[in-house]
């Protein structure tokens, strides 16, 4: 009896002190998550650069000896040499290198607009390809050709090498020029829609050319 | 006159929705960055008006520094393990797991062969301190090592493209110099990087 009676004491003492889950709110405190996700989000905003690189695709000849015979001919009106020189200065000459009749001389810089701008020269020299080139882009304005980046390009460089008249342009990046100078004078290569270009080494007559231009 | 009661309200705004916002940007800055090893060098690229953007796999890159000196890199770990096993054959020397390891997840290298074992087992002082008194990898004539691993990179690596990063004050020759050794390994395209310029708006009227 006792032991019953024990039994339904302990039973009504459990039922009082019932452990009864406390209602608590069902919010829970964001703060420090909220915290370190901007302290990530900072993070990561300030360690991603957008900005790809640019690239320029240059192709050399191949190095290989050519035979005289399968050199091609270029009309001297039609190149222009540009010699990169110390200190951004630009020499430039018509025609091709003779050591015995040394061609007139010209000095350029890189300014788009100044009076010895290689820019204007190029553009002057190169008008027959350049105005081409713009009609190509006239075309595409008026819905002949289709307006797609590479049709367009297509289009562009199939005018540029067919032109035979235009401008045939030889590089020659001095020793004492920089990499800035010769990476800018491709860039004008590519606005004024040279077709034919290529960076050559100079000659001894050039050397001479360059010492004696002031 | 009775007082007008402001209701009470709980200060707390309910910022659930900022959270989300916080949360998915998080998410798209960790999924879009790329974390790439300390490069040894800063270049100072030109600009160009160019827009062909750079490939983001499958490059062979040439990095020329103001002063001269020349670096290597390829991107890809098994690609580097690849070409420094070829390289190690060309030189005849070896190198052990661990440098092996470590030039897998270097950046730029540009060290002579006969110090890149020291280089790779160094630690990063070690290194930087290496990297300011490197002089680049060779290029003249008489040990022309830059040819070899162009060699080796172009054998390992047949489909990549060769991209040369050179600062706006590298010298030409040296320039001249690395495209004669490309020339030479039968690479007559290449690329180089430059960064985006605004170019010039029209032609001037004439």
């Amino acid at each position: 009896m006792a032991e019953v009676q024990q039994q339904e004491g302990s039973e009504k003492g459990g039922k009082h002190k019932k452990v009864r889950a406390k209602k608590s709110s069902t919010h829970i405190d964001m703060t420090p998550m909220v915290d370190l996700a901007f302290l990530l989000l900072t993070f990561f905003i300030l360690t991603t650069t957008f900005s790809k690189p640019k690239t320029m695709d240059i192709t050399m000849p191949v190095k290989d000896q050519i035979k005289e015979e399968d050199r091609t001919k270029v009309p001297a009106s039609q190149t222009v040499s540009v010699i990169l020189t110390k200190d951004d200065r630009i020499i430039w000459y018509v025609g091709i290198d003779d050591p015995n009749t040394p061609p007139e001389t010209h000095v350029g810089d890189f300014s788009e607009n100044g009076p010895m701008s290689i820019h204007k020269m190029l553009l002057e020299k190169n008008k027959l390809v350049y105005d081409q080139v713009k009609m190509v882009d006239d075309s595409v304005k008026r819905g002949l050709i289709e307006d797609k980046e590479d049709i367009i390009k297509q289009h562009k460089s199939a005018v540029k090498a067919a032109e035979k008249k235009g401008l045939i342009v030889l590089i020659k990046p001095d020793e004492s020029s920089k990499y800035k100078n010769l990476v800018d004078i491709l860039d004008e290569m590519l606005v004024c829609n040279v077709g034919r270009y290529a960076i050559v080494d100079l000659s001894d007559s050039e050397k001479e050319l360059v010492k004696n231009t002031k | 006159m009775p007082k007008i009661k402001v209701p009470k309200k709980s200060p707390s705004l309910d910022m659930t929705p900022m959270v989300d916002l916080a949360f998915l940007l998080v998410t798209f800055f960790m999924l879009t960055t790329k974390f790439r090893p300390d490069e040894p060098v800063i270049v100072d690229q030109p600009s160009s008006v160019s827009e062909i953007p750079l490939p983001d796999k499958g490059v062979i890159m040439l990095t020329v520094d103001g002063k001269g000196r020349v670096f290597f890199n390829v991107e890809g770990q098994q690609m580097r393990a690849d070409i420094l096993d070829r390289i190690a054959e060309q030189f005849k020397v070896t190198f052990d797991e661990k440098q092996k390891k470590r030039f897998c997840v270097l950046a730029s290298v540009g060290m002579p062969i006969n110090k890149l074992g020291e280089y790779l087992s160094s630690d990063e002082d070690g290194r930087k301190k290496m990297n300011l008194a490197t002089a680049g990898i060779p290029i003249d004539s008489t040990s022309n090592e830059l040819a070899i691993w162009v060699n080796s990179a172009r054998k390992a690596a047949p489909r990549y493209s060769i991209a040369i990063k050179g600062d706006r004050d590298a010298d030409i020759p040296t320039i001249k110099r690395v495209i004669s050794i490309l020339q030479d390994n039968k690479a007559n395209r290449f690329a180089l990087i430059t960064n985006l310029e605004a170019g010039p708006a029209e032609a001037p009227k004439q």
